[in-house]
């Protein structure tokens, strides 16, 4: 019995081979509608969406998270630049600008103390009682670090009860 | 910063990546470059039954598209296109019926005493049997070999050399003595 393998296949001749090598590999333009119909198809299947805004999409809330929230840090942080609190915890400022300071700080109690009265209808003795004690302390501070060039001191020294009793003169 | 290259210059690789990225421009540039050869492939493979070129070629890119981020570029892309156009047009010969197994005899031959012509060599293949004209596509057409038709097909590397045997003979026939019969 003879094998599949031992067929002999015959050769064409020269002008049948000169006819293969002349077949055209193509076939001419494209019909474009067959474009479209598959492209629909193709559509409806899922594709020619855009994967990368698929995955873009929590990046960019991430990001837009990201942007108010510098937003809203950078915004408080100019907000307090230069603001009353933000200067009394500097220790870099010039002289001129402690005197400023000083300045503002005198004026911000003193519109406080204005808003206070104002807001109370009645007098209030704990009110006064606790302006007091805000002033006396201030003034202590101010002798305390002799930012009064030693008046204060003086002061104090001058009305003060002299702690030693003078000797007793005997008169002759 | 230079321009971006048209789509229609760029290599298959960055198409297929642009197509998988949702890109429905590079798609397009795929099928416009590489439909003409398949669409010939198809045809010759199909033989007389060309009305269903149309379906089958659709059906090929739907399938090459549903497996294309599995294409690794081992070889071109044209190649594995035409693979996929092979495996599908040869799942559509095996629902015919009968009766067309055999070589028509309507082909007209040429014309007496006159050599025959590439027009006579394209109607011959059309008419040969199904499985014959597969192979003589494949084999005599565009090179496959017999491995390679026996892994295509899924038959053996021998009855892939036998049906290009009787197929060679019958073609011989048909251009140099008219159609008869291809048994």
């Amino acid at each position: 019995m003879r094998r599949d393998d031992d067929t002999p296949i015959p050769e064409y001749d020269a002008d049948v081979n000169a006819l293969f090598a002349a077949l055209p590999r193509e076939t001419s333009a494209t019909d474009p509608r067959a474009a479209d119909r598959l492209v629909t198809r193709l559509r409806h299947e899922g594709f020619f969406t855009r994967r990368r805004s698929r995955i873009g999409w929590p990046i960019g809330i991430a990001a837009a998270a990201l942007l108010m929230a510098l937003s809203a840090w950078g915004g408080w942080l100019a907000g307090r630049q230069g603001s009353l609190e933000e200067m009394l915890g500097r220790k870099d400022l010039t002289l001129s600008d402690r005197v400023l300071l000083l300045q503002r700080a005198g004026s911000a109690y003193v519109t406080a103390a204005e808003s206070y009265a104002s807001a109370t209808a009645r007098t209030d003795t704990t009110a006064i009682e606790v302006a007091s004690r805000v002033l006396l302390g201030a003034a202590h501070a101010v002798a305390r670090n002799h930012l009064d060039a030693g008046v204060a001191a003086r002061l104090t020294n001058v009305l003060q009860p002299t702690a030693t009793p003078s000797k007793p003169t005997i008169w002759f | 910063m230079s321009p971006t290259r048209p789509l229609s210059d760029q290599p298959d690789a960055a198409l297929i990546a642009h197509f998988l990225d949702g890109d429905e421009g590079a798609f397009r540039a795929l099928y416009e470059r590489h439909t003409p050869r398949l669409r010939m492939l198809v045809q010759r493979l199909l033989g007389r039954d060309r009305h269903e070129l149309d379906d089958v070629v659709q059906e090929v890119w739907l399938a090459a598209s549903r497996g294309v981020h599995a294409f690794r570029g081992d070889a071109k892309f044209g190649t594995w296109l035409s693979a996929i156009g092979v495996r599908v047009a040869y799942n559509r010969l095996p629902l015919r019926s009968a009766e067309d197994s055999e070589l028509s005899e309507d082909i007209p031959s040429p014309a007496e005493g006159s050599p025959a012509t590439v027009i006579d060599l394209e109607r011959a293949i059309a008419a040969l049997p199904d499985h014959q004209r597969v192979v003589v596509v494949l084999h005599d057409v565009e090179g496959f070999t017999h491995e390679e038709i026996g892994e295509q097909l899924g038959m053996a590397i021998g009855t892939s050399k036998a049906t290009l045997s009787r197929a060679r003979h019958a073609l011989r026939r048909a251009l140099t003595e008219g159609v008869t019969n291809a048994t």
